[in-house]
């Protein structure tokens, strides 16, 4: 025990960091430290304050109004509206591309089909290549009731001209279907790098296993898809909220208000109305709703597995 | 060779004033501010196309030069407003709709055009005023002092296609809109062949406030605004009659109209599925252009119980305040120019329209552009100034407006109860944002010019 003591060599004296050693890593990590609080903290500061003051542009210097928009906001039927059509549309949305998707990543996953695979793999890039407002263009010009193309193919299956876009109800359904149509490939693409994530050697034993597909994708692969899942669902959530172009470009929320969703609204405040202080308040709420069911999401969806 | 001719049309516009007394001409004018560049707000119109076709002839008499920024209309206040806001002079030459003067004259962003036109050196001899349609002037008119010149100015008219109106055994367009809903209408649509009589523009935004809806009020007594009382009055009995008439032309338009803009109506009638529609003189060369060729007919908008109220909309050429002297001197000689006498042809062979009245009511040139005479005839007898309220809180106006017209329009809500909403959600708004004591009546400038 002695012998082990004498062996042992003597503690060697440390000296204490310096300041610079101290400081190194921050000096590091400040330049993007500066840019996170410049792109990311000021905007959202700026909003919060321009959000407790009463500010019509052109009508005179911004003034302290207190939570006088926030009052506003919750009590305008307007934005209101807007918020429950925007959440509507994330609740038909979401499940959709999410199934949809899902049978996309399986099909892309399954080595049997090569040739769909890479006829997949090239679809999928169309749509999130496109720019969302001549996405918005093209379904105006094709879901147009007279001189449309979806009419007229519908036609030959003997279903009368439908008035896609003039209808609250069906302008409303034909932004869904764009929008699903637009975003299941992100899904899918999010879910088949999900997929990747199982290990090789349990797929492979569970194929052993079992023919049937079912069991294979309820016990192996879905516990390993679920973070993909949950970011799947967090980011889809935050698009669908942010919104705009597609939208705006189809009809700029008519027929009426009947596909104004909150971000437009929001949009029509500041920009068409000039009302800074409220669109302010309500963007500043939108956010808030955004981060909530984010953290629903991940409360209620993220496992991971070991 | 058109751009030959323009070419040489605006190089003796150049040089109109040489004969003049004392000889002022553009040239000595300009040379304190050779090279200096400003910067021009414009549309995606063809006024605008034309204007820019025409500018270099400018810049090389001058020596200043002139880089245009072309923005979508729905744009164009936005980005204004916030070059204001923020103080950056990004613009020199600030376009502003008929209905904006109030917006920038109020809070001094821009110059009352006196500051020029009373300076010799800047002020062309040959500016002529007077040549300007007074009801042009007029709108540009806050508190007895004119802001801008007129540029690309429009009045409503009535499209036809004749080979349709004959076929249904008329000669002539409808004078009076019972005229063209009880007479010609009934003749007209025939759904079953996927035609129709009439087509409006009622997209929601400003199509719905200026084209559905202020159009179906004046003519029927109807107004936005009783200046007199500081009441809100869209939803008095004869503004109801006019929107419960406007209700009652639904059945002859092709279906989903509430969602239709200035453009998918324009195609609908070049493509020969609608016989009339109601649209801006600015839509002539688009429609002269189409596979309408002979059929084409233009009127004046039918009248309606009341008299003859047509569309009144354009814009006006004014000068930033917040830039400095040199450049403010530059950009006036540049909108006199643009907006002279002598420019009118040219722009007007162009395919713009200009509220001259010298070249609008020039014979040889009505006779080659029929859109002149029916947009004369209205701005002389058939419109006025504040057609739309000239506020400092229009665009939020504009919106409820346009709100309650389109929720109207599909039918959501009754006529009566739809303008008794709106007129409760004006008068709140108008008092919330105090834009009582931010109003422009330019109907009593009318007299000043006339």
């Amino acid at each position: 025990m002695s012998d082990r003591v004498q062996d042992r060599a003597p503690p060697m004296a440390v000296a204490p960091p310096s300041w610079r050693e101290k400081m190194e890593p921050w000096f590091f990590i400040l330049p993007s430290v500066i840019l996170l609080l410049a792109i990311g903290l000021y905007p959202v500061i700026y909003t919060l304050v321009a959000s407790l003051q009463s500010w019509v542009m052109g009508m005179g210097p911004p003034s302290f109004g207190g939570l006088q928009n926030y009052a506003h906001a919750f009590t305008s039927s307007d934005f209101g509206h807007s918020v429950l059509r925007t959440l509507v549309l994330i609740v038909i949305t979401l499940p959709i591309e999410l199934a949809l998707g899902m049978m996309i990543a399986l099909a892309l996953d399954s080595q049997n089909f090569l040739v769909l695979r890479r006829l997949l793999q090239i679809c999928l890039v169309i749509p999130i290549a496109i720019t969302p407002s001549v996405v918005g263009l093209l379904t105006q010009l094709m879901f147009n009731q007279q001189l449309g193309i979806i009419n007229h193919l519908l036609g030959y299956i003997g279903i009368p001209a439908l008035d896609w876009l003039g209808r609250p109800l069906s302008a409303y359904t034909t932004v869904l279907i764009v929008q699903i149509w637009e975003w299941t490939p992100f899904v899918a693409l999010v879910l088949s790098a999900a997929l990747s994530t199982v290990p090789q050697d349990i797929d492979e034993a569970a194929v052993l296993e079992t023919e049937r597909w079912w069991p294979r994708f309820r016990s192996i692969q879905l516990p390993f898809m679920w973070p993909g899942i949950t970011a799947a669902l967090v980011f889809q959530t935050a698009f669908t909220i942010k919104e705009f172009d597609m939208i705006y470009t189809i009809e700029k929320g008519g027929p009426g208000t009947a596909t104004e969703t909150a971000v437009m609204q929001i949009e029509r405040m500041a920009f068409r109305g000039f009302d800074v202080g409220l669109a302010a308040a309500e963007s500043i709420l939108m956010l808030v709703l955004s981060i909530l069911l984010a953290r629903i999401y991940i409360r209620v969806f993220y496992r991971e597995m070991d | 060779m058109k751009s030959w001719s323009l070419g040489l049309a605006t190089v003796a516009a150049l040089y109109a004033g040489v004969g003049h007394a004392h000889a002022w001409s553009l040239k000595e004018a300009s040379a304190p501010y050779k090279g200096t560049t400003i910067t021009v707000v414009g549309l995606d119109r063809p006024s605008y196309k034309i204007a820019q076709q025409l500018t270099p002839e400018f810049e090389k008499e001058t020596g200043i030069h002139v880089h245009w920024n072309i923005f979508p209309y729905e744009d164009t206040l936005k980005e204004e407003t916030l070059n204001f806001i923020s103080n950056s002079q990004q613009f020199d030459a600030i376009l502003s709709d008929v209905v904006w003067p109030v917006n920038f004259a109020d809070p001094g962003w821009v110059l009352p055009l006196s500051k020029f036109t009373s300076d010799d050196k800047l002020a062309d001899p040959d500016l002529d005023l007077k040549d300007f349609f007074p009801v042009w002037l007029a709108s540009f008119t806050v508190d007895n002092k004119l802001y801008g010149l007129p540029f690309d100015s429009y009045a409503g008219l009535l499209y036809y296609n004749k080979s349709m109106l004959k076929a249904a055994g008329f000669d002539k367009p409808p004078a009076s809109w019972d005229e063209l809903e009880n007479t010609y209408l009934p003749k007209l649509s025939d759904k079953s062949k996927g035609v129709w009589g009439y087509a409006l523009q009622s997209a929601r935004g400003e199509t719905q406030t200026a084209d559905a809806f202020a159009r179906f009020l004046w003519p029927w007594g109807g107004r936005f605004i009783d200046y007199d009382n500081k009441t809100i009055s869209v939803n008095a009995p004869n503004s109801v009659a006019g929107i419960t008439f406007r209700q009652s032309l639904l059945k002859y338009m092709p279906d989903g109209i509430v969602s239709d803009d200035h453009s998918q109506v324009v195609q609908l009638f070049a493509q020969k599925k609608v016989a009339m529609i109601t649209e801006w003189s600015a839509f002539y060369p688009t429609l002269a252009a189409s596979n309408l060729g002979d059929d084409l007919g233009i009127a004046p908008e039918p009248k309606g119980p009341k008299g003859g109220y047509s569309a009144f909309g354009g814009f006006a050429y004014m000068v930033s305040s917040q830039i400095n002297k040199k450049h403010q001197d530059a950009t006036y000689l540049f909108i006199q120019w643009l907006t002279s006498k002598a420019m009118a042809k040219p722009l007007i062979e162009g395919g713009a329209v200009v509220a001259r009245q010298s070249a609008d009511e020039d014979s040889s040139v009505q006779a080659k552009f029929p859109n002149l005479a029916p947009m004369v005839d209205t701005w002389e007898h058939s419109t006025v100034p504040d057609w739309r309220p000239q506020l400092g809180c229009y665009p939020r106006f504009s919106d409820i407006v346009s709100d309650w017209g389109s929720r109207i329009e599909l039918g959501q809500v009754a006529v009566q109860a739809g303008l008794d909403s709106m007129e409760k959600d004006l008068t709140g708004y108008m008092k919330s944002s105090n834009c009582w004591g931010k109003i422009n009546n330019p109907e009593a400038a009318m007299a000043q010019y006339k």
